[in-house]
């Protein structure tokens, strides 16, 4: 039973310390893999990486221009970031985290996806108003597709066919089919819209609208804005966890959840200062935010809505995306 | 004439922001000062609670306001040595005489005036001893220019060093105003 610890992730170490936060959650999941944050710092020019039953940073990657977008790759082996200012994507490889490779992309990447496949990265381009389209084997530009204007949060279907962006300035989302890139058209939100989410069933797509201090929420099938939830001051983005939304409210300082169903809102739990990128476990059972204020990545037990934990992280957090990987223990080995 | 032409390039410059209302450049700035001032936080609290008095700050001619101390509230600050023109229009986000805090944002200003966009502070007032007290300023913006390739006038440099100078020059004024006591 005794193996050998990993240098850089102690994540076993973790799972026998039960006051360390998501000790449990790593037991439950068997040692298989591990969550892991790759948390954007923009102040320092780096990636805080967090794993998710430490209760401080484990490493940090300095990765340059400005970086505020990520996303993970499906398989969990890597993870990409953008750098709006530097204008390229960053390529990091997870276990042991390096920065990898960097995409030369133009203007000012900011919101990433990746496909379900993991064959390819989509990313929004702030000044450009357009999605790139990377082949990520390659980092080829595929494509480049027309959005409104300042596309900011990106964001794929579950099943991959369908790919979003919120294009702040226009008031919109934008939709695309994936197989052959089509713009299949567009849906007017609230004023601003910045970050966005698919529900897990795919049937809804929802956006955080920065000027209307609400949620959009938009039935996928028939591009109709179903409602707009009230939330608080200047949300930002949004997570999915046990069938409530979770929303950041970066004025407020606070996280409203709501139910996917009745649509109501159940709870408004404080949290640090300018909370924005948010992001849910593997099974739901916490949410973590990044407060970009307070450079903390908060806990949010997402049975008793509140924060449990808090981890110290670089200057500025602002991890916009899917910024938790779900990491192979087995891929070093 | 140059400086003429320095004048109208920053016109140009403000032409841009007012172009594109809410764009912003990629990365927000932050900008935290402090200070310790030798007098009780309730007397300090006092002189800078009233969100439409802002006659505590040296860079600050006059205050115009309405809607009280409470979330939404608005004001229109004068600054001195602008012959008027100088303005910037604020409005409160929270507001807790409890914790001797509050938050607000810029709502309006020219970008020449002061280089920043999207601009919010949180102001807070904190007993650190019986007659002892600490002052925290917190801001967080962007820069005034909202694309890549900033000129200098407006980057992010210019940004955080014009918010710095608010925040000390103001901070310092209170601090020499309430340790002069007898006020």
């Amino acid at each position: 039973m005794v193996r050998p610890l990993p240098q850089r992730f102690p994540l076993r170490m973790a799972a026998l310390k039960p006051l360390l936060w998501a000790g449990a959650l790593l037991l439950a999941r068997g040692g298989g893999a591990a969550e892991v944050a790759f948390v954007t710092t923009q102040s320092d020019d780096s990636v805080s990486i967090v794993a998710l039953g430490e209760d401080k940073v484990a490493a940090t990657l300095e990765v340059g221009g400005k970086p505020a977008g990520v996303a993970a790759s499906p398989d969990g082996h890597h993870v990409y970031i953008t750098s709006p200012e530097g204008s390229y994507v960053s390529v990091l490889g997870t276990r042991p985290p390096a920065l990898l490779r960097r995409i030369a992309l133009q203007g000012g990447p900011l919101g990433i996806a990746v496909h379900p496949d993991g064959t390819r990265l989509f990313v929004a381009d702030w000044y450009g108003n357009r999605v790139f389209v990377v082949d990520v084997a390659s980092g080829d530009i595929l494509d480049e597709l027309p959005t409104g204007l300042s596309p900011s949060g990106v964001a794929v279907s579950p099943d991959g066919s369908l790919l979003a962006t919120a294009d702040r300035d226009s008031d919109q989302v934008s939709l695309f089919s994936t197989a052959d890139h089509r713009l299949i058209g567009t849906v007017g939100t609230g004023k601003r819209p910045f970050g966005l989410g698919f529900t897990p069933d795919g049937r809804r797509l929802m956006s955080a609208d920065v000027g209307s201090n609400a949620v959009t929420v938009i039935d996928v099938d028939s591009r109709r804005a179903l409602a707009s939830v009230p939330v608080g001051d200047r949300p930002y983005a949004l997570a999915v966890a046990g069938g409530r939304a979770f929303v950041t409210n970066q004025y407020a300082g606070t996280v409203s959840v709501f139910d996917l169903q009745s649509l109501n809102v159940v709870a408004t739990i404080e949290t640090g200062e300018y909370p924005e990128g948010i992001a849910a476990s593997a099974d739901g059972r916490f949410v973590y935010v990044a407060n970009w204020f307070d450079n903390t990545l908060s806990r949010i037990d997402t049975v008793r809505l509140r924060v449990t934990g808090s981890v110290r992280t670089g200057n500025g957090p602002r991890a916009f995306g899917a910024f938790i990987a779900d990491v192979p223990e087995a891929a070093v080995r | 004439m140059i400086i003429r032409t320095k004048h109208f390039m920053l016109l140009a410059a403000c032409g841009v922001v007012a172009g594109t209302a809410g764009a912003h450049g990629p990365a927000r700035l932050k900008v935290e000062h402090s200070i310790d001032i030798q007098a009780p936080a309730d007397k300090v609290w006092a002189r800078i609670a009233n969100f439409h008095d802002m006659s505590w700050h040296p860079a600050i001619a006059s205050t115009q306001g309405s809607g009280g101390n409470v979330p939404d509230a608005t004001r229109l600050l004068t600054l001195k040595g602008g012959d008027g023109k100088a303005t910037i229009e604020e409005a409160l986000n929270k507001y807790s005489a409890e914790h001797m805090s509050y938050m607000y944002k810029i709502t309006k200003v020219d970008v020449a005036v002061l280089p920043v966009t999207n601009y919010a502070a949180t102001i807070t007032v904190t007993a650190t001893g019986p007659s002892s007290s600490k002052v925290e300023w917190r801001g967080g913006f962007y820069r005034g220019f909202p694309n890549n390739d900033p000129p200098a006038n407006l980057n992010d440099d210019a940004a955080i060093k014009a918010v710095t100078g608010i925040y000390q020059s103001g901070l310092d004024a209170l601090k020499a105003e309430m340790e002069k006591g007898g006020r």
